[in-house]
């Protein structure tokens, strides 16, 4: 249904590629709408349609079904219009390897037609960016910081930005965590999509769950919070019995193996830590679920195998 | 910004044009400076008559009376060579006007930008085109600057005449090479079909003078290089039919990219 509001809206957007191997179908009808003031996470796993998405949104390629709009406006009919409010970062960040940073940004500068060099530099200093060197110097996180100062420096009304994170140190990560929500407090959007499933909790507002080309869900990132667990590794000096494990609230999945034990948990650490307090620890450790085993428990084993059954399908 | 692809493809460039003019001003000062006086140029045109006459068809300089001139010998030892180097600027510049950057991922920062795709097109061919010119600017004034320093008489006009001519078949290479590569969207095919067209037209030409008459001379029609007769330019001065109807397809090819650009995927 159309919202006269949204910031994002796509009505059955579709893209197949064909190739010498025949059609792949990359985005199948995808019904989505992001508000003002929204950073809304695009969560899947590699291959499953993200870049074609924002691609589409882009008018990089053009859709074979459907339509998308922004502001209201065709995607593909206004989009030189559209680019001047938008901000973009590649999932492949390239850019002119014998330009120095500060050559980028006055080049993308002046084809914007604007003089926003001094919050760009702002934001250069703000993500510890060294502007003299040479593109091909950069490192590919300080890649990633310039283009995130492309995207960012005419302070536009939305941000696309494709896995914004990758290659960033954590304390880079933090300040671009901020630069996020400070986008969202004054009332802008932002699109990212991700496959690590921390950085969508820590910031979005909604996610959107795709696989397969398809829109599995659409969630608040505290629905979301419901299904998450972790993963835990007990190191421990003498082996203790998986039954120790028995009706621990939110312990589940328990496994001996030659590392120690290995459980599911989901909660507080409290009560597994208080069970094992007889024991002697060496180390603990957790993993992230993988999205896969989100998706598994969030929408069961009918939904993953049903899908599961279609990408095979294709 | 209107200018601003146009303008940063100048600056990018300022250096190769440097280095292609200085080269070419060397080529055209080089071919001046071996032409110490008329009694040497008619031993020359001598030594080339004792040559088979297809040889010299190929590397059109049969006309041994234009030869025998500074002017006709300026126009195949310089102009003959030029639009062969000429064209393999055609091909690499054609491929800087949107196959280089999609090759490495840059057109899509680029294109995320509010600029349409003809834009980038437009822009990028005109500062190519205008970076050709001042190529051929320093060429011709490395001829200039060689010529002023011999006694030879020199038709300086009708080298103008001749290196002006040039331009556009020039130009028709370029615009050919960037639809190639904006159709096929392979770099490395595009280079294989230019380079294979530009030879073929070569070798249509060069067939189609060494058999008049014949239905291989009506083909040199669909040859650039039937459109580029330094040989008569030198003697008979510039032809402006030949001129315009290279522009035009220039022209044509140019808005066949701009078309074929706006209505495909970036990078897939």
């Amino acid at each position: 249904m159309r919202q006269d509001n949204a910031v994002i809206e796509t009505d059955r957007l579709g893209k197949v590629y064909s190739g010498r191997k025949g059609q792949v179908r990359a985005l199948d009808r995808l019904d989505l709408s992001v508000q003002p003031g929204e950073i809304f996470g695009y969560l899947g796993p590699n291959g499953a349609g993200k870049t074609t998405t924002i691609r589409l949104l882009l008018d990089l390629i053009r859709p074979t079904m459907g339509q998308a709009l922004i502001f209201g406006q065709d995607a593909r009919e206004n989009s030189v219009e559209l680019h001047r409010r938008i901000g973009f970062l590649p999932g492949e960040l390239n850019l002119w390897k014998n330009l120095t940073g500060d050559q980028v940004l006055d080049y993308v500068n002046s084809v914007r037609g604007r003089n926003d060099l001094p919050y760009a530099r702002q934001l250069s200093e703000r993500l510890s960016l060294d502007m003299g060197i040479r593109v091909r110097c950069y490192s590919s996180g300080n890649r990633r910081k310039l283009g995130l100062v492309i995207a960012l420096m005419h302070k536009p009304d939305l941000l696309i930005l494709d896995e914004p994170t990758n290659g960033l140190d954590p304390l880079i990560q933090q300040i671009f965590h901020d630069l996020m929500r400070e986008t969202r407090a004054e009332g802008r959007s932002v699109f990212l999509s991700s496959h690590i499933l921390s950085e969508v909790q820590a910031i979005c507002d909604r996610v959107g769950i795709l696989r397969g080309g398809q829109l599995q869900a659409v969630e608040t990132v505290s629905a979301l919070r419901s299904a998450d667990f972790r993963w835990v590794t007990l190191r421990l000096r003498e082996p203790v019995s998986p039954r120790l494990f028995d009706g621990l609230p939110g312990v589940s999945d328990v496994i001996q193996s030659s590392d120690g034990i290995r459980l599911r948990l989901v909660g507080d650490f409290d009560p597994l830590l208080r069970a094992v307090e007889s024991a002697y620890i060496l180390d603990i450790r957790t993993e992230e679920p993988s999205l896969e085993e989100i998706f598994l428990t969030y929408y069961g084993s009918h939904a993953l195998s049903a899908t599961s059954v279609e990408m095979a399908a294709r | 910004m209107t200018g601003a692809i146009f303008s940063h493809a100048l600056r990018r460039n300022w250096r190769q044009i440097l280095y292609w003019g200085l080269g070419m001003a060397l080529l055209g000062f080089i071919v001046m400076w071996v032409i110490p006086d008329v009694d040497a140029l008619q031993r020359t045109t001598e030594m080339l008559q004792a040559m088979p006459r297809p040889l010299l068809q190929f590397l059109n300089a049969d006309d041994m009376a234009a030869l025998a001139t500074p002017e006709g010998f300026i126009s195949i030892g310089f102009f003959s060579r030029a639009v062969l180097v000429f064209a393999v600027y055609a091909v690499s510049f054609g491929l800087r006007v949107t196959a280089n950057e999609e090759d490495e991922g840059i057109l899509d920062v680029l294109l995320s930008l509010p600029v349409p795709r003809w834009r980038v097109v437009v822009e990028k061919f005109a500062a190519y085109t205008l970076m050709f010119l001042i190529i051929v600017a320093l060429s011709l004034g490395g001829l200039w600057l060689a010529t002023s320093l011999t006694t030879l008489p020199v038709n300086m006009g009708r080298v103008l005449e001749s290196g002006v001519a040039m331009i556009p078949v020039v130009l028709v290479m370029m615009a050919l090479t960037t639809l190639i590569a904006v159709v096929v969207r392979r770099k490395a095919t595009a280079v294989a079909l230019t380079s294979g067209i530009i030879v073929g037209s070569y070798f249509i030409d060069f067939l189609g003078r060494a058999a008049s008459g014949t239905a291989a001379d009506s083909l040199r029609l669909v040859s650039f290089f039937n459109y580029y007769d330094f040989q008569a330019i030198i003697q008979t001065g510039i032809r402006i039919g030949d001129v315009v109807l290279l522009v035009v397809v220039t022209l044509v090819l140019l808005g066949g990219t701009v078309w074929a650009f706006a209505r495909r995927d970036i990078g897939t």
